[in-house]
Parts: C-alpha cells; sequence; structure tokens
C-alpha cells in the first residue's frame, strides 16, 4: 500500500492509499560496466578496488595490515533496520534485502583519451598504498582503455597533452564506434548487461538550441551532420541509449540535453545523474537539512575547495568551472523552499563555491566551508569545516553504488491496481538522487537534495519490494504503558509489565485551581 | 502565519472535547538463523486521540536566574511583545529561530502547487509559547533584570527595553546542597531554603501550588535547567525504590540531589518533570515514583551544540557505510555552566551525558564494527571567561574510507549556548504538555493509555535520551526526528512520512485527478521495457542463478 497525502486548499489533507504490486526479477545477471574516462582516478581506483576485494587482498602500511573493502558504499557497507528480534533489533547491509549483483563480480571495461594503461594510470593517480599497487599491477598493466571521442572545445584546454588515444572520423562514425564498443565487450565478455557511466572530465555546458539539441529527431540529425553544440558526453550518452544501455553521468555538465532524455524515454532505457555526490556537497544536504529542520536559518554558505588531480587542473578553465558551480550550487533549493517561517519566498542564503588548482595535495582534495546561520533573537551560530576528502577513494563506492542500483531497477516493475500491466521505473532514474549532486528527476518532479530524505527513499522502495511498510522509526512499543505487540517480540517485557495507572499527567489532576483559559484559547489552536 | 489543518478521512473524527484517528501501526520482527532472516510484518490498529483544549500552561524553571532561564523568559516576552531592536547590522525582530515546533516544517503532502510544507507547531492543537507563565527557583537572588545582564547574551538595546518588565521578578529560593556542585558555586548562592530536607521538599511543593492558584494557569510543567550536579551513587536502600527514595528524603540521607529532591517534589504534585543537565537525577526510585504516579518525566541534558552536530555527522557517515574511528570534541566556555564544570565530578557527568550518543549508530552496522568495538572517543571542556556564552566547540572525526584511505572533518562551531538551547526549553515543555493530551488504544483493548511515564519521545532534544527499561535508546538526530514527526502524524491518521514519492517515479500516473501537476510526467509515451535485461539475450551466458 503507497500511502500519500494530497492538501488541497491550506486546510484541508485527504490522505490516499493505492494498492499495487512490486515485482522484482530474481536473476542476478553478469553486470558489465563501461566507463568514460576509465584511465582517470576514480576509473582506475574502482577497477583496482573491485579487484582487490576479489582477490581479497591485504597490504601492509605504516599502521598495520590493511584488507580490501567497500566503506562509503551506501549498498556493500551500511545498513537498515528490519525490525526487532529476540536480540534488539536486527539491522542489515542494503545488499542483502534484495538479490542485486555484487560489485566483486561486475565486469569493466571502457574508454579514455589517454591511452596510458590501467597498472600506470593507477600510479599517475597516486590515490592507493603503494604496497597495494604493487600487487595489483601484473592484473592491471595490460590493461589498455579503448579510444575515445576528443572534442577540444569542451574540455580545458590542459588536458590536451593527454589526448594520444582518440577516435577520428565524422561524428556519427564516433558514435557508431562507440556501439560498436559497446557490442564488443558484450560479446567479448560474456556478459547479460551493460551499464555505460560518464568519470571523465568535466565539460562545459551545452546551449540548448531548438533545432540542434532540443528534440531526439534535432539531436540525431545534428549527430549525423557534425553539428558543434553536441558534446563527447552526449554523443556516449545516445550511443548506449541506441544499444539499450543504461546511462549514467557522473560529471557535472548537461549531458542530458531535451533531446538526449528525450530518446531514452522513447527507447525505454534508464538515465541518471547528474555528478558524484561525494565530498563537499554530500556534507552541505547532510547540514543543511540538519540546520534548516531543527529550525535554524543559514544566512550564508562559502565553500572552498582545492585539489590537485586531474579533475582539479580541468576545472582551472573558467567554462568548466561554471559547470562544477552550478552543479553544486542547487544543493540548497528544495530545502530552502520547504520553510517559509524561515525564507520568504525568493529569499536565499548567500553562497559562493571556489575551487583551486594545487597540485601538491593531489587526490587529496581539501574542502573548506563556513556556514553563518541565524539562531534565536538576532543570534548567530558559525560553523567553519575543513575536510580532506580523499575524492577517488570517496567516489568510487559511490560509483559501484550506481550502477548496481541502476541494475537492481531494470528487475523492478510495478502494477498499481486496477492497471493491466506492469510498469518499469521511469526512464530518468530519479531512484539515484542521494548518489547525485544535481538529482536528475522526470519532468515535473520535485528535485529533493536533502540527504536523510533521499536515503530514506532508496530505503522505502526497498522495503516495498518486500512488502514491507516504510520505515516509520516510532517504536511505539516501546512508548506507550502497555504492551501491544504479538507475543513473539516480547523482550520488551519489563515495559509491559509495568503497573498501569490512571492517568493524572498535568491536566488530569483535579483542578481545583481551575480557571480553565478561554475557550477560544483551544478552538484557536485548532 | 498560523494555518489550520484539516483531515479529510473517514477514519479522522473532530468532536469538540477530541480529534480521534484510526491508525495502522506497522512493525516487523525478524528471526535471525545463521544467514536466514525471517521477516514477518504486523500490524495493529489503533486509536489515537488529542483532546483538543489546549490549557494555560505554567512552567517553572529551576535556575530561573541562570542565562538558559534569563534568556527564555526574555525571549518569550520580547516575542510576545513583538519587539523589535537595532543593531550595527540593522533592525531584529523578535523570534523563535532553532525550536523544532515554532520553526521548522514537515511536507504535508502535495498540492496544486507542488508540495505543501506546514510548521509543526500547526499539525496539533498546543501551547504557543507566548502564553506560557514563567516561574522558577534561584540559589542566586538577582532580579532577572539583572541577571539577563549578568548574562551578557542578549543585544544590549534589546535588554534596554526588557528591562523594565523583568527588574521586578525575583527567582523563589532554591535547594543548596554544596556538595553536589562545583565549590566556586558558593559566592551565588544567597537566596536558598533551609531548614530539614523534607521541610525544603514541602516548601517545593508549597511553591508549586502557590504558582498554580496565584497565576491562574492549568498546567505547572518543571524544568531543571540549573547547575550541573555530580553523579549520584545508586544505593541499595536509599534510591534503589521508590519507597526508600521517600524514606531517605525523611530521614534527610546524604546521597539525595537537590535535583531529585525537585524531582519528587514535582511528581508528588502532579507535574511533568524534565532534566535539562546531565546529572542522573533519575535514580530508580524517582523513575519508580514517577510510573506510580503517572507522572511524566523527561530528559537528560538539553541537545543543543556540539552533541547535536554529532549525532547529524555520525549518523551521516555510518549510514553512507563510511567508519568514524576518532572523534575528538574540545570545548570552551565562559559562562557559569563552563565554571561550573571545571571542577571534575561536574565535568564527569557532563562527559557521561556526552558520551553514549554513538552507541546506537555504532552499533546498527556490523560491517562496520565488531561487537564491542567502538571508536575513540575523547571530549575536554575548558572554562574560558572572556567567551562568555558563546561557546566554542572544535571537534576532529576521522573517519577510515575504502581501502585504508582517511576521511578527515574538523569542525568550528561557535554556539551561543543559551540561544541554542532556549528554543529547545521551550520545544521540550510544549511537547510534553501536548503528550499529556494524547492517549491511544491499541484494537481489542477496552480503554485508552497514555505514553509511558518516561517520555522517550523527547529524545530528540536531549543529549543521554532517557527511555523507559528496555527500550532501545536511539540518538541518530534524523530518526528521532521522524519519530517525532510521525507520532504527531499518526495523531491526525496520516500514515508515516515515505520519502519515496512514487508518483513521480513511474513511468505513468496513477494518482487521482486532482494531483494533475505532473502531467507532462503521465503523458510520456508507455515504452516497452528493454533497459539492459530486456534487451534479446543473444548472448546468454548465465554464469549465477541467484534465486
Amino acid at each position: 500500500v503507497f500511502n500519500q497525502a494530497l492538501v488541497r486548499r491550506r486546510s484541508s489533507v485527504s490522505p490516499h492509499s493505492t494498492d499495487m504490486t512490486f515485482r522484482t526479477e530474481r536473476r542476478v545477471p553478469r553486470l558489465g560496466v563501461m566507463l568514460v574516462g576509465w584511465g582517470g582516478n576514480n576509473g582506475t581506483t574502482v577497477t583496482a578496488a573491485v579487484l582487490a576485494n576479489k582477490l581479497g587482498l591485504t597490504w601492509t602500511t605504516k599502521t598495520g595490515e590493511k584488507k580490501a573493502n567497500y566503506y562509503g558504499s551506501l549498498l556493500q557497507a551500511s545498513t537498515v533496520c528490519l525490525g526487532s528480534g529476540l536480540h534488539g533489533e536486527v539491522n542489515v547491509l542494503l545488499r542483502d534485502l534484495l538479490p542485486m549483483v555484487h560489485p566483486n563480480d561486475i565486469v569493466f571495461d571502457g574508454w579514455d583519451i589517454s591511452s596510458m594503461d590501467l597498472g600506470r594510470a593507477m600510479e599517475r593517480a597516486q590515490v592507493l598504498d603503494w604496497s597495494l599497487q604493487e600487487q595489483l599491477r601484473p592484473h592491471m598493466c595490460h590493461i589498455k582503455p579503448r579510444p575515445s571521442i576528443y572534442i577540444p572545445d569542451f574540455i580545458a584546454a590542459n588536458q590536451e597533452s593527454r589526448a594520444d588515444n582518440v577516435l577520428t572520423g565524422s561524428m556519427s562514425q564516433q558514435v557508431e564506434q562507440i556501439k560498436a564498443d559497446i557490442r564488443d565487450f558484450r560479446q567479448s565478455s560474456c556478459v547479460d548487461k551493460v551499464i555505460v557511466l560518464w568519470t571523465a572530465n568535466t565539460e562545459r555546458f551545452c546551449d540548448i538550441i531548438p533545432g540542434v539539441n532540443d528534440t531526439a529527431e534535432n539531436l540525431l540529425a545534428s549527430i549525423q551532420a557534425g553539428v558543434e553544440e553536441v558534446s563527447p558526453s552526449t554523443l556516449f550518452a545516445v550511443a548506449s541509449i541506441q544499444e539499450g544501455c543504461a546511462y549514467i553521468n557522473g560529471s557535472p555538465q548537461n549531458t542530458f540535453v531535451p533531446g538526449a532524455v528525450e530518446l531514452a524515454v522513447q527507447q525505454g532505457v534508464f538515465i541518471g545523474g547528474d555528478d558524484l555526490k561525494s565530498g563537499q556537497t554530500k556534507i552541505k544536504s547532510v547540514l543543511v537539512d540538519f540546520l534548516i529542520s531543527t529550525g535554524i536559518k543559514p544566512t550564508s554558505i562559502v565553500s572552498y575547495n582545492h585539489l590537485g588531480n586531474n579533475d582539479g587542473k580541468n576545472l582551472m578553465a573558467p567554462q568548466q568551472f561554471r559547470s562544477k558551480e552550478i552543479s553544486k550550487s542547487n544543493v540548497l533549493d528544495d530545502m530552502v523552499r520547504s520553510n517559509p517561517v524561515l525564507y520568504q519566498p525568493g529569499e536565499k542564503p548567500d553562497h559562493c563555491v571556489v575551487i583551486k588548482y594545487v597540485p601538491f595535495v593531489g587526490d587529496s582534495k581539501r574542502a573548506m566551508d563556513e556556514y553563518t546561520s541565524e539562531i534565536m533573537m538576532g543570534g548567530l551560530n558559525t560553523l567553519v569545516l575543513h575536510n580532506t576528502c580523499e575524492d577517488s577513494l570517496l567516489a568510487s563506492p559511490i560509483l559501484l553504488d550506481l550502477v548496481i542500483l541502476t541494475e537492481l531497477c531494470q528487475r523492478i516493475t510495478v502494477r498499481p491496481e486496477g492497471d493491466e500491466d506492469f510498469q518499469s521505473f521511469h526512464s530518468v532514474l530519479a531512484l539515484l538522487a542521494f548518489l547525485c549532486k544535481a538529482p536528475l528527476v522526470p519532468p515535473g518532479s520535485p528535485v529533493v537534495n536533502a540527504f536523510f530524505s533521499q536515503r530514506a527513499c532508496i530505503e522505502n522502495i526497498m522495503r516495498a519490494c518486500l512488502g514491507l511498510p516504510p520505515q516509520n522509526h516510532m517504536l511505539l512499543e516501546h512508548k506507550l504503558q502497555r504492551n501491544f505487540t504479538s507475543p513473539q517480540s516480547s523482550t520488551t517485557s519489563d515495559v509491559c509489565s509495568l503497573k498501569k495507572v490512571p492517568l493524572m499527567n498535568g491536566s488530569h489532576v483535579p483542578l481545583t485551581n481551575g480557571q480553565y483559559g478561554p475557550l477560544d484559547d483551544a478552538a484557536h489552536a485548532i
């Protein structure tokens, strides 16, 4: 039963229930993931991490032996409370709720404009401990990314020196090559499904030009004609969609121009994005959610970042930085809008984002934030945060969550009562919002950035697939005077054995000092 | 901008006296057997009844002349009078920012123009803070006008406007047992009760009755916002049962703290008692007394600054699969709380109250933490007079991320102690009063029952939540908030907030025509399912049959 409430006028709330059937296909397919930007820091780190987990590697550092793990993955390392058992609450990993792909079983492939093999690329990334790299190198040095699409205008000029592995030919020939690559990978690796994920350079934003990229038809025609305003990432998206493969945008640019979205809807292929929510923005969506949900009013949020990886180098260029800035800027909107007491219509906190390239810090990104908030009676609360982010180690598990969750969604269908057939989720897979900085949602759907709402959404939809009610956090069985639950869950017996007493909290004391307040006191509050 | 909410549902009925809502409460029970986990969903039908008449509420503060006491009194007065005052950055207006009930919202559902958010205070009939009548006790005789000045919390131009209203208010004499608070508090103690322990308790009870009579309030709630006391020893025969505790008070036994005496007096007068400080006021005998008398008790310690953020950040980290391994918190503050906490025994109370905030979150994730494993956790508090009420909290969170990597979060928080605590204090008493008007009847029961005397619903507002015996302690910030929100929704027959937005996630619309703002979603052409696996599997190689 899916419950919702409709609010008609200010005053009238009508609860509605819709009965529906969730169907989850139990067969977990063999999943192939193709990364655009495979040789980058995220690409090499995620490939190496999966390999190390699969091989059960351990390595020694000065602080002792380390073991491969998937910390930071929502699905692999975080839990949900299933209910209460004999020994208290039972928490299970999200990955155990429904049949889903294990990251160890993912087969990777991909493209990169740099021809460097993954072994050397892992070394260039400077992310993983050296003693781990030494063990992984023999497995990775023979892997070379496929040649990729390079249109210099879309990324920073400083990327040119890396671009030694690029496709040539007309725009449509390059798209055909990408499609051939997908088919080749699917065939040669014997995977059942392929998902394509962009974790390459941030591109500049595309202009949305009527006749060029505003409809699926125009977009396909523009590709045929080789029109300028079609970005490499949009070309990859089109190729994936045409091959029936879900496409996820892990960078901030507007890959999903209206024509690309329309194409995905037409083809019934999932698309999701934009931009991995890994570090500063993730914490921002937590802290602002927290502040506003306790009635505190953030009035100024200033974020400074510096990083020294290739992402930082590319973002030195103003147009690419602009993409990132847009992606980071809207994270406050839904939370601000949700509280009309703190914010007048149109009012927003000051919000400023700076990103600097500092080679020395490498992949160890620093994020410094200042949150100034108005508290009661004109007071100010100032939060200053310094966050050492380890960019690719935070991003890699999110990247895995994205593809595994997308694959799971491909096996879930829903039939609302009264409908004849089951339907899939909308092609724009809004469920991925938790993992994305600037969530892509279907037209007309509210964008939710608030961290804990996003997580509850994933958890409750997975529970729905199992016929379990949403997590209500109420623990009523522990809050009343007497027990009302079935005998099985009788761990709380000392609660229920407490003597029942007449109600005399406060107002139930005989009111000898009467003087009831005027009755309209009560009326105005109702 | 108050709104009236009416629930349009056959399950909800409004009478002059009550709102009655039929509600289905859903739980799951779990049996684990090795790798097998068997989950059985259960539903219990119940009726929530909320009395609609909002009483006139009196609040008595222990430590009325302290920073929290004067700030909350002044803030309510300024709001009631609609005061504005000028500072160098412009005109300021009295408000209740930082109050869960008065300044934060919940999403009620979707209307014609998107989602509709309302203030929590508008969900159910409840006391408005402006209507609260204050009274209280303090070991310092200073009038509230001068005490407000001593606190150095509010802007001077606001103080000038408030002083005429506050300077004639003097706290009632309080109970002072030097052994329980720091020796440095002695110089303030010029307004204390004398006589035997039981005489002092009788005086407190007489004070409560006097206030109730003279101020014409319907209900009184007592809240401790005075000095942090040292922890009491739990001694069999002294404070382990209600009977023993009452006998100890009669005999004037040493190991009964002033805060426990206040709690006993309140409970015996039928007044809910809330402990806004960390000490263990609620010794087993005091809890038993409250249960016997059917009076609400709640606590401990206001969750206002550093611990609140800690319960947010740790909830966040662990719920994304990141493993906090070391959490170090340094605080310095210059108000009287800081001065009192210089004494080791009082600091110890605070340390205990702050230390358990991680436990439930750590326990919830057996992948990150082996049984018994905990992050390093260290709390330091220093008294630095200059910073006054503007408390500084510096935290370092070091967490293990993927493949041995580390994530380091360093936080510097300028907390404005009393301005953050005051709205929480108001939320505590208003929520407690509301709970006194809510009763629940599970299907099959004959009569309605009240919440358990130990009011666990207040957990969101407390550092070390007091819960009924056998009940899990929840510190995780967003679970706590969802609990309050969903119980208030239940009183209106509304289902828990599910955050799913399914009506926006499927290919076609399934909701009633009224909510047709999403028409461009539902008008999208329905397409055959061909995401990934629905492509004809020409290259089939089914490697695992994971059924």
